[in-house]
């Protein structure tokens, strides 16, 4: 498949430790900075067939946290990977995903006040095809479905909390599956709601000392 | 004091009186005083009336260029139309569901989706429409939560015959014939009316029609034959017949799917009354109901797969009421009745198996006139129901004329809506749409069940176990009202009104089948509240012209977000895409209701029979879609623009019988398409009538 470009920015650090909090009491751990990553594509449309049916290659992108990069898919055995998408379903390199120690849940907050995974947190893995680690189906895990509309909403206020493939800790927040990170309306284009879906943009921070702290 | 009791009492006896109202709801001081009839269950002098109503009379139908209920039903203070199965009207906030129909006081039947089509009833017949908000009318039963809308229509001998044609835009042809006569004892009046309209498509290369081809036929037979001269006895039979080309496409994954669509919907409804006065102070009457909806559609695909849709619902009321007059002071209303009623259709499990309800029920209602300054209202109505738990609806509502200028009004009332046979029978599974399926409550837990033996069942919900009998949803409600009247031109109202609604029976998920399709059923889970303020004014600057002014406040939220929202529980995303917690002024309540509603209309009318008028109705914006990833209507979601749009209407009627009138609707042709499907482009019509008028005997 044909890998589409991708943008890949840098975004804002987090500081709040940095500031001078003086009655708190510090913790020692440097904080990880938070990237934005924008329109991942994820198994798009490539055409339509003769009935109108539209056609896709029904392959993953996969994602590697620690180096914030696409994996080829021919890496796809190894435990180079971490994440991975395909339209609205998401994979973890664990389980029955793949070979390595990856794991992850859903949690319900901000993405800024999860400073530190509790301790008694349970890591699912992926269990195809009856249970993945992010859960999926409308409403159920990180997105809604609105039928009506056809138009796929991720759920404000969740954080996906990742074990990495080697078994480091992560926390990501997806905001758009639509390409240039938009919100499409109900009135956008059946043109527009099929070719602009499937581009995963989200933000997520890569705690690289194996604490679960960020 | 004693003659204006007398007066109030009796009026159901007294020959009507020759009453004439000038403007949509509000009557001026001398100008007359109207009856009305659907607020107290008898009929009542207007300025006697307890609760917050209003009337809209034929004069006003006509000179608006009005066809269908819908058309006139849009331009009333606090009413909103809606779409999607049909145009439906809301009141006080509350969805189509809430606002029985009545037509002579007995209900239509044959919702889609809880929807009852207004555009099934013609107004060319029409004498007046009386609209009573809020559940303070609750002696109507279910349905009768936010409101309720009785059209009457009257055998009158005054016009022994009358044609009507009109022409518009689209197509829209509309040809009326109405006939009648009357004897000592014998009165008739026919009305037959064609309509139909090529439709139109205000969505840019489409070729499905918002507003679809339809043909529709109104047939209306109404004999009154007086027995005696304490009795009489009268039959009304009404039938509509709609044929509707409905061919649409749909686009499934980028695939369109063309197919050719037929409809066909059939109201019928005969209605039998018959009065008897036993006395001056005691009368009684029988009134026997049969109707029937039948609606029938067969949509047909290029690739040949058929798709087929019936409903036919049925209705059976006998009810006696009677009216006692204890004394010049006291006025007792009772009745007791019975209602059969059943629905098949293809969307249950079997559509030859009739489901049915049967309802016992009992009103009463005592109104109490101590003074000629106060008038004081009581009343209760108990529904026993076969399929589902019983209701109670009690009522009470006060007059206080402070003066010649002032007067307060203040109701309460409980009221309830039974669920109806769709959440209860529904077995519908989408096959289209990703095998989704809903099952009616009454036997979601049976089918599922065997679903489940057969392993089709993934994974059953916390909700599934809660599944048991639905419960009637009830609401009760308060209104206040102050109505003002300076001098002979001015008239000013000023209406507070808060509904409180338990028991909302919603949609909810209760699993899932292996697949990952899901499973829906219906529970009572909801609570909601809808609030608001109604201002009202009229001024006549002379004779000859008036101007009317009306606007709404509203404010309505789901209790239970709420209550979330409070304790932190409910996000949104801001203008960087980031989750951030939703504060509660961000909350804007229920989908599809704006906050702000108004209109202003003049009207203009000459003694030689010109009339011209000019109206202007406002909306302000409202949610219609959850685009920022939480369950609630917010600021950050997806809005429908707020609109204005501008009406008139002229003509002029001649000595020798014949009117003429033209008209322009929305002028400024705004349109919406995916948000307000019913409302066209600028439209023209002209009519052309002839009418008979019979000279009066002045007695």
């Amino acid at each position: 498949m044909k890998k589409n470009a991708q943008s890949i920015t840098l975004l804002v650090l987090l500081i709040t430790s940095i500031i001078a909090c003086s009655k708190s009491t510090t913790t020692n751990v440097l904080p990880v900075s938070a990237v934005t990553v924008k329109d991942i594509p994820a198994d798009t449309v490539v055409g339509l067939s003769a009935q109108g049916i539209p056609i896709t290659n029904g392959k993953y992108t996969f994602y590697s946290l620690e180096k914030n990069a696409i994996v080829p898919n021919t890496d796809s055995a190894t435990t180079k990977w971490d994440i991975a998408f395909l339209a609205t379903r998401i994979i973890i390199n664990g389980g029955t995903s793949g070979k390595g120690l990856g794991g992850a849940f859903v949690q319900t907050g901000l993405f800024d006040n999860l400073k530190t995974i509790p301790a008694d947190s349970v890591f699912k893995t992926d269990n195809a095809p009856t249970s993945y680690a992010i859960t999926s189906g409308s409403g159920k895990g990180w997105y809604t479905y609105d039928g009506l509309n056809n138009l796929i909403t991720p759920l404000a206020g969740r954080v996906l909390v990742i074990r990495t493939a080697s078994g480091k800790y992560a926390k990501m927040e997806i905001t758009s599956y639509y390409k240039g990170g938009v919100t499409l309306p109900a009135s956008a284009s059946d043109a527009d709601k099929l070719n602009k879906q499937r581009y995963y943009t989200f933000r997520f921070a890569y705690q690289p000392n194996g604490t679960k702290t960020f | 004091m004693k003659k204006l009791l007398l007066f109030i009492f009796f009026t159901p006896f007294l020959l009507e009186a020759q009453v004439l109202i000038v403007n949509d709801t509000m009557q001026v001081k001398g100008q007359g005083d109207s009856v009305f009839v659907t607020a107290n269950r008898a009929e009542r002098k207007l300025s006697n009336v307890t609760v917050p109503v209003s009337i809209v009379n034929a004069k006003q139908i006509q000179q608006t260029g009005s066809l269908r209920l819908t058309d006139i039903l849009r331009e009333q203070p606090g009413l909103n139309l809606t779409s999607g199965f049909g145009a439906g009207v809301q009141m006080q906030g509350l969805n189509p569901d809430y606002t029985i129909i009545l037509i002579n006081g007995e209900p239509l039947v044959g919702r889609t989706a809880g929807v009852l089509d207004l555009n099934r009833v013609a107004l060319g017949n029409i004498k007046k429409i009386e609209i009573v908000k809020g559940p303070s009318s609750s002696l109507y039963g279910s349905e009768a939560m936010a409101g309720v809308i009785n059209i009457i229509t009257e055998a009158t001998s005054v016009i022994p015959l009358a044609a009507s044609l009109r022409y518009g835009s689209y197509q829209t042809v509309d040809a009326g014939i109405q006939n009648a006569f009357s004897t000592q004892s014998l009165s008739y009046q026919g009305f037959y009316n064609y309509y139909s309209t090529s439709g139109y498509s205000i969505r840019p290369n489409s070729n499905s029609r918002v507003t679809t081809p339809i043909g529709r036929f109104t047939f209306n037979q109404q004999l009154k034959y007086n027995i005696s001269e304490r009795s009489n006895i009268s039959l009304a039979i009404r039938i509509t017949d709609e044929k509707i080309t409905n061919d649409i496409s749909v686009s499934n994954g980028g695939a369109t799917i063309n197919s050719i669509g037929k409809e066909n919907n059939k109201d019928q409804n005969v209605n039998l009354v018959f009065n008897h006065r036993f006395s001056n102070y005691l009368k009684t009457s029988v009134k026997s109901y049969f109707t029937e909806y039948n609606a029938k559609q067969d949509l047909v695909t290029i690739s040949g797969a058929p798709y087929y849709d019936l409903l036919n619902h049925s209705f059976k009321r006998i009810e006696n009421q009677t009216d006692w007059n204890i004394n010049k002071q006291l006025n007792l209303i009772f009745g007791i009745g019975s209602v059969w009623e059943g629905v098949k259709s293809s969307r249950y499990d079997s559509e030859k198996v009739r489901k049915s309800n049967t309802i016992q029920y009992g009103f009463t209602q005592i109104e109490w006139a101590p003074s000629n300054k106060f008038i004081l209202i009581g009343g209760m109505r108990f529904d026993k129901n076969e399929a589902f738990a019983s209701a109670f609806s009690p009522k009470f509502a006060g007059l206080y004329k402070i003066n010649a200028k002032h007067k307060l009004k203040l109701s309460i009332g409980g009221g309830f809506k039974a669920p109806d046979f769709r959440q209860m029978y529904l077995d519908f599974t989408n096959a289209a749409a990703g095998g989704y399926s809903v099952f009616g409550s009454a036997q979601a837990q049976q089918v599922i069940g065997k679903l489940s033996t057969l392993g089709q069942i993934g994974t059953l919900y916390d909700s599934y176990y809660q599944l048991k009998t639905l419960k009637p949803e009830n609401s009760t409600g308060i209104n206040f009202s102050w109505e003002f009247e300076p001098n002979t031109k001015t008239y000013i109202s000023a209406q507070l009104f808060r509904n409180d609604i338990h028991n909302l029976i919603q949609v909810q998920q209760v699993g899932a089948y292996f697949s990952g399709a899901q499973i829906f059923s219906y529970l009572n889970i909801g609570r909601a509240f809808t609030q608001g303020i109604e201002l009202e004014g009229m001024y006549k600057f002379n004779t000859n012209l008036n101007v009317s002014a009306a606007y709404q406040y509203l404010a309505t939220g789901d209790k239970d977000q709420i209550a979330q929202i409070k304790s932190g529980k409910v996000y949104t995303r801001g203008a960087n895409g980031y989750s951030q917690l939703l504060s509660l002024s961000e909350y804007v309540g229920l989908p599809n209701n704006n906050k702000n509603k108004a209109q202003l209309k003049f009207s203009y009318n000459k003694d030689n029979g010109f009339f011209a008028n000019f109206r202007m109705l406002y909306r302000s914006n409202w949610a219609v879609n959850n685009t920022n990833g939480n369950e609630v209507f917010d600021k950050g979601d997806e809005f429908a623009s707020g609109y204005i749009s501008l009406h008139t209407s002229f003509g002029k009627g001649f000595k020798n019988g014949f009117s003429l009138q033209a008209g322009c609707d929305n002028i400024t042709n705004y349109i919406d398409p995916q948000n307000l499907p019913n409302l066209p482009g600028r439209t023209f019509f002209a009519t052309l009538k002839f009418q008979i008028i019979k000279k009066q005997n002045k007695s």
